[in-house]
C-alpha cells in the first residue's frame, strides 16, 4: 500500500539498478573470488543481456502506464527516456568488446575500467529517467565521474592524466553552473522538475515568470550544452578526447551526447516553447559559434582524435540547432543524433583497432596507409567518415537533409546557410583520414586484427549507416514517437 | 519497363557485392565479373531504346515510398532525352573497364568503384525527382574520389581534393535549392514533394525563379564546367586513370548540361529566359577559351581536358539559344562529346599504358609503328574538330545555327571554335604520328591488340553512324526537345 502511495515501481529504474547490480558483482567477483577473465566476461555477458532484458520491461511497462511519474515524482517514464535507455544500450553493447579487450593491458586493474563504465552507463541512465532535476543531478554525477576516471585510467601517460583532470575541473564547474541552476530555479518558482516547471509557468503566465527563473533555466541549460561540448563549453573536448585511451573515447563521447541531448530535447519540448525560448538569440549563437568553431579547427587538426573532436564539436551545434528551434525540427534531431552516435561509435572502433587501444595521441602521419592492407576496415572507416560529412545514401545526409528541412521552414535561414558552408569544410576534414589511411603508401607493415565480435558490430554499424541512408523510416518514426505526442 | 530501369542501378551494385566477396586469390574472375555486370545495364538502354514510348511527356515508370513520415517518394521515370545519356552511359562504363585492364593495383577496388559509379550516374539519369536527383548526383562522388585517388596519377592528392571541394561547394547550392523547392511545395500544396511533376506545378514568382535557378544552375555550372568553374577539370583529368577519365569526361560532365536541362530550363523558365544571355556568353567564353589554353598544352589528357571545356561551352551555348534547333543539337552534341572524348581519353591511355607518359614531344612518327593506332586517333580527332560525316559536326553545326538566331555574334565567335580544334587536334597528331620516327626507343611500341581494338571499335562505329544518319538519335530526342523549346519560346513571347 506504502509502496503505491510513494509510486514505488522498480520496473523504471531497472536498467540503472541492473547495471549497479553488476557492477557491485563484479567487484566483489574480482576481489574475492578471483574470477578468470573467461568468467568475468561471462558474467558481464550475462548482466549485460539482463539489463537488455529490463529495458523491454521498461517499455512494456510504459505501454501499460503510459507517461508516468514514480517514485513521489522522481523519476519520469516517458518517450525520451525510453528512446535514451535504448540508445545508451546500443552504445555499451556496440563498445563493450574492444573495451574489455583493449583493458587487457590495464591486468588487474581491468575490473576497475569494467565497473567505471558500467557505473557511468547507470548513471546516465538514471538522469535520463529523472523527473527530477536533483535525480538528475545525481545521475548525471555518478556518470560523470566515473567518466572522468575513465579518461585517466591510463596513468602512466600524462597526456591522460592532463584530460583527466581538466575533464574533471572543468566538468565539475559545469556541474556547479547546473545545481547553481536548479537552485535558482527553485527559489523562484519553487519547481524541481520538468513538468513541475512547466505546470507553474503555465500557471503563472509567461509575462510573470521571474527573470531569476530564466537565469536558471538558462544555466542549467549551459551545464548541459557543457556536457555535448558545444561551444563556447568547447574547450575540454579536444584534450580529453586526445588524452583519454582511444578504446573509451567512442563510448565516453557517444554516451554523455546521447543522455544529454535528450535532456535537452525534453526541456526544449516542455519548458522552452512556454518561454518563447526556442530560437532565441542566445541559442543561435550557440549552435552556429559550435559549427564555425568546430568546423574550421578541425580542419586544421593533424591529430586523428583532436580532429573528431573538433568535428564532434560542430555535430554537437547541428544537433542542437534542431533542438533549439523546437517543434519538428525535434525530430529530425534526435534522428540526427541516432545516426551520428552509430557513426561515432564505429568510427571509433576502428580508430582504436587500428592504433594501439590504449594510446592517447593519434597523428595521422602515424596511420599512413594503416588500413590498406584490410578492406574490411578501410571501408568501414570511410562509411563512418562518409556519414559523418553528410555524403547522400549514408544515414548523415537524411540527418542533415531533414534538420536543414525543418530549420529552413521555421524560418531561420541565417543558420542554414552557415551549416551548409560549414559542411563543404566538412567534407574536407572527413575525406582527410580517409585519404591518410587507406590510400597514403604504408611505411610499415602493421597487421591488424579484428576480432569476430568487432567485424559482426562494424559490418551491423555500417550496414546501418547506409541502410537508414536508403530507408530512413525506421529511426525517423521512431524519433517522431518520441516527439510528436508533445506537440 | 520497372525491372528494367531497376536492373540497371541494382545489377552494377549486386555485382560489386559478388566482386567485394571474392577471395583475393581469384584474380582472373575479377574483370569477367565486373564486365558482366555493367553490360546488364546495356540491356537496360536497349530495352527502352525498344519498348520507350517517346511521346514527348516525361514517363514516370514508378515510385517508391521514401520518407514516409513526409511523404517523399523516389520517382523513377524517363524521357528521350535521359534515355540518351543512359545509353552513353551504359555503353562507355564496359567499355572503359575493358580498355583499362592494364591496372593491376588493387584491381577489385577499382571495378566495385566503376560499378558503383555505373550505378549512381544511371540512377540520376532515371530520377524524376530533386531529392533522389541530388541524392544520386552526390553520390557519384565517392566513387570518382577513390578512382582518382587511388589509381590516379602522382599529383593525385591536389586533384582530388580540388575535384571534390568544387564539386561538393557547387552541390550545396543546390542542396539548398532542392530544400526551398521542397517547402515551396510545401506552401502551395499543403505536403512536401520533390517529383517533377509537382515541382513543375508550383506557380512562383519571377524573384523565386531567379534564385532557385542560380542556385541549381551553379552547382551543374561546376559540374559541365562553365567557364570561370572549370579549373578542377584539367587537374582531375590529368591525375585519373584512364577509365577515370573516359568517365569523367564522357559521362560526368553531361550531369550538368543535363541538369540544366532537365532542372532549370523547364522548372525556371522565366529565370532561364532573363539569365540566358549570359549563359551564351559564359558559354563562347568557355569555346574560345578552351580551345585556345589547348593549343600549347604539351600533355595530351591537357589538351583533350581543354578540348572539352571547349566542347562543353557549345553545349552551353546551344541550350542558352533557346531554339529548338540549338538545344537539339546540345542534346546530340552532349552524346557526341561522350563518345568522342570518351574514345580520345581511351587512345591516349592505350598511349600511357605502353610508354609510361604523356608528353607529346616524347613522340613524334610512331605512325609507322602504330598504322592502326594513328588511324583511329585521326578518326576521333576528326570527330572531335567536327568534320562533316562524323557525328561532332552535325551536332555543333545544329547548335551554330540554332544560337545564330537569337545570338548571332556569339554563334559567329563560337564558329572560330572549329577552326581552332582543327589547329590543336591536327598540330597535336602531326607532333605524334607524322614523319620521321624521331626517338628509336620509340620503334618498340606495338600496335593496338585486340583487347583494345575491341574496347575502341564500336565509339568509332557509333561516330560514323551518328555522322551519317542523325536521325537515329534526333528520333528519341526531338519530341522531347521540341516541348522544351515551346516552353522557352511561349515564356519568349510572354516578355516580349
Amino acid at each position: 500500500m506504502i509502496s503505491e502511495a510513494l509510486g514505488i515501481n522498480y520496473v523504471v529504474i531497472a536498467p540503472s539498478l541492473c547495471l549497479l547490480i553488476i557492477g557491485i558483482i563484479f567487484i566483489i567477483s574480482d576481489l574475492s573470488l578471483k574470477l578468470k577473465p573467461l568468467y568475468q566476461g561471462l558474467v558481464l555477458t550475462f548482466g549485460l543481456l539482463i539489463t537488455g532484458v529490463t529495458i523491454i520491461f521498461k517499455i512494456v511497462e510504459y505501454g501499460r502506464l503510459g507517461v508516468s511519474s514514480h517514485f513521489s515524482s522522481m523519476i519520469l517514464l516517458d518517450e525520451f527516456a525510453l528512446f535514451s535507455d535504448v540508445l545508451l544500450y546500443i552504445v555499451a553493447i556496440c563498445t563493450f568488446p574492444i573495451i574489455w579487450t583493449s583493458s587487457s593491458v590495464l591486468g588487474e586493474k581491468r575490473t576497475e575500467a569494467i565497473v567505471l563504465v558500467l557505473m557511468s552507463l547507470s548513471g546516465f541512465m538514471l538522469m535520463t529517467s529523472s523527473d527530477h532535476y536533483m535525480m538528475l543531478f545525481i545521475g548525471l554525477e555518478i556518470g560523470s565521474i566515473s567518466l572522468y576516471a575513465l579518461a585517466g585510467l591510463n596513468r602512466k601517460d600524462s597526456f591522460s592524466n592532463e584530460a583527466a583532470l581538466k575533464y574533471f575541473i572543468f566538468g565539475s564547474f559545469a556541474s556547479a553552473i547546473l545545481v547553481y541552476g536548479i537552485a535558482l530555479m527553485y527559489t523562484s518558482l519553487s519547481a524541481t522538475g520538468f513538468y513541475e516547471t512547466s505546470r507553474t509557468i503555465a500557471y503563472i503566465g509567461e509575462q510573470n515568470v521571474p527573470l531569476t527563473a530564466i537565469i536558471g533555466l538558462a544555466l542549467f541549460t549551459f551545464g548541459m550544452l557543457f556536457k555535448v561540448s558545444a561551444a563556447p563549453f568547447h574547450a575540454w573536448a579536444p584534450d580529453v578526447y586526445q588524452g583519454a585511451p582511444t578504446a573509451y573515447v567512442g563510448y565516453m563521447s557517444a554516451v554523455v551526447k546521447g543522455a544529454s541531448f535528450v535532456i535537452l530535447a525534453r526541456l526544449s519540448i516542455i519548458v522552452f516553447p512556454l518561454l518563447s525560448l526556442n530560437r532565441s538569440i542566445i541559442f543561435a549563437i550557440i549552435s552556429i559559434s559550435s559549427v564555425v568553431i568546430g568546423s574550421f579547427f578541425a580542419a586544421t587538426q593533424t591529430d586523428l582524435k583532436r580532429l573528431i573532436a573538433y568535428s564532434g564539436i560542430a555535430q554537437a551545434g547541428l544537433i542542437f540547432s534542431g533542438i533549439a528551434s523546437g517543434g519538428h525540427a525535434v525530430t529530425a534531431s534526435l534522428f540526427y543524433l541516432g545516426t551520428y552516435i552509430f557513426q561515432l561509435v564505429g568510427l571509433f572502433i576502428v580508430i582504436s583497432i587500428t592504433s594501439d587501444g590504449f594510446s592517447s595521441t593519434i597523428e595521422l602521419d602515424m596511420l599512413k596507409g594503416r588500413l590498406k592492407k584490410n578492406p574490411f576496415l578501410g571501408v568501414c572507416f570511410s562509411i563512418f567518415l562518409l556519414g559523418l560529412a553528410g555524403m547522400p545514401l549514408t544515414s548523415g545526409f537524411i540527418a542533415k537533409f531533414l534538420l536543414f528541412t525543418n530549420l529552413w521552414a521555421a524560418g531561420l535561414y541565417v543558420w542554414v546557410i552557415v551549416f551548409l558552408l560549414a559542411s563543404v569544410l566538412g567534407f574536407y576534414f572527413y575525406l582527410k583520414p580517409i585519404w591518410t589511411l587507406s590510400i597514403d603508401e604504408a611505411e610499415s607493415d602493421v597487421i591488424l586484427l579484428v576480432s569476430r565480435t568487432n567485424s559482426i558490430i562494424l559490418s551491423v554499424l555500417a550496414l546501418l549507416t547506409i541502410l537508414l541512408g536508403i530507408a530512413p523510416s525506421s529511426l525517423l518514426n521512431i524519433a517522431d514517437w518520441v516527439v510528436s505526442s508533445y506537440l | 519497363m520497372k525491372l528494367a530501369i531497376l536492373s540497371g542501378i541494382l545489377a552494377p551494385v549486386f555485382f560489386s557485392f559478388v566482386l567485394a566477396l571474392l577471395p583475393k586469390g581469384r584474380k582472373e574472375l575479377f574483370f569477367p565479373i565486373a564486365a558482366f555486370g555493367s553490360t546488364i545495364p546495356v540491356a537496360t538502354s536497349l530495352y527502352l531504346l525498344i519498348f520507350g514510348i517517346f511521346d514527348g511527356t516525361y514517363k514516370n515508370v514508378f515510385e517508391l515510398p521514401w520518407i514516409k513520415l513526409y511523404g517523399i517518394n523516389w520517382v523513377v521515370g524517363y524521357d528521350g532525352i535521359s534515355l540518351a545519356m543512359i545509353f552513353l552511359t551504359t555503353i562507355l562504363v564496359p567499355l572503359s573497364i575493358l580498355s583499362s585492364s592494364a591496372i593491376l593495383r588493387r584491381t577489385k577496388g577499382f571495378l566495385i568503384s566503376v560499378l558503383i559509379l555505373e550505378a549512381a550516374v544511371i540512377g540520376v539519369f532515371t530520377s524524376a525527382d530533386l531529392l533522389t536527383f541530388f541524392l544520386f548526383f552526390e553520390a557519384i562522388l565517392v566513387p570518382m574520389y577513390f578512382i582518382i585517388g587511388i589509381w590516379g596519377g602522382k599529383n593525385r592528392k591536389y586533384a582530388t581534393i580540388k575535384f571534390i571541394i568544387y564539386t561538393v561547394f557547387g552541390s550545396i547550392f543546390m542542396f539548398a535549392a532542392t530544400v526551398l523547392v521542397g517547402l515551396l511545395v510545401l506552401q502551395q500544396f499543403g505536403r512536401l514533394a520533390f517529383d517533377f511533376e509537382t515541382v513543375s506545378n508550383l506557380v512562383l514568382s519571377l524573384d523565386q525563379q531567379k534564385i532557385l535557378f542560380l542556385l541549381f544552375t551553379f552547382a551543374f555550372a561546376v559540374k559541365v564546367p562553365i567557364f570561370p568553374f572549370h579549373t578542377w577539370l584539367p587537374d582531375a583529368h590529368v591525375e585519373a586513370p584512364t577509365a577515370g577519365s573516359i568517365l569523367l569526361a564522357g559521362v560526368l560532365l553531361k550531369l550538368g548540361a543535363y541538369g540544366i536541362i532537365r532542372i532549370s530550363v523547364p522548372f525556371f523558365t522565366d529565370a532561364f529566359v532573363e539569365y540566358r544571355g549570359y549563359m551564351a556568353t559564359l558559354g563562347v567564353i568557355g569555346i574560345i577559351y578552351g580551345a585556345v589554353v589547348a593549343i600549347p598544352q604539351k600533355d595530351i589528357k591537357k589538351l583533350v581536358a581543354y578540348s572539352s571545356v571547349s566542347h562543353m561551352g557549345f553545349i552551353i551555348l546551344g541550350i542558352a539559344s533557346g531554339t529548338l534547333i540549338g538545344m537539339q543539337g546540345a542534346v546530340l552534341q552532349m552524346l557526341n562529346h561522350g563518345i568522342t572524348t570518351g574514345a580520345l581519353f581511351m587512345l591516349v591511355g592505350f598511349l600511357y599504358d605502353r610508354k609510361h607518359t604523356r608528353d607529346m614531344t616524347e613522340f613524334g612518327g610512331i605512325k609507322t609503328v602504330m598504322p592502326l593506332y594513328a588511324a583511329a586517333f585521326l578518326v576521333v580527332s576528326f570527330a572531335s574538330i567536327g568534320l562533316p560525316g562524323l557525328n561532332g559536326f552535325v551536332g555543333e553545326f545544329m547548335i551554330l545555327i540554332g544560337s545564330y538566331s537569337a545570338y548571332g555574334i556569339h554563334s559567329a565567335l563560337a564558329a572560330s571554335g572549329v577552326v581552332l580544334a582543327a589547329i590543336y587536334m591536327l598540330w597535336a597528331y602531326q607532333k605524334i604520328f607524322t614523319g620521321e620516327l624521331k626517338f628509336e626507343s620509340n620503334e618498340s611500341l606495338v600496335d593496338l591488340n585486340l583487347r583494345e581494338k575491341i574496347s575502341i571499335a564500336p565509339l568509332i562505329l557509333l561516330m560514323i553512324t551518328i555522322g551519317i544518319y542523325p536521325y537515329l538519335v534526333e528520333k528519341f530526342i526531338q519530341v522531347d526537345v521540341l516541348n522544351l523549346a515551346k516552353v522557352v519560346e511561349l515564356t519568349l513571347g510572354g516578355l516580349s
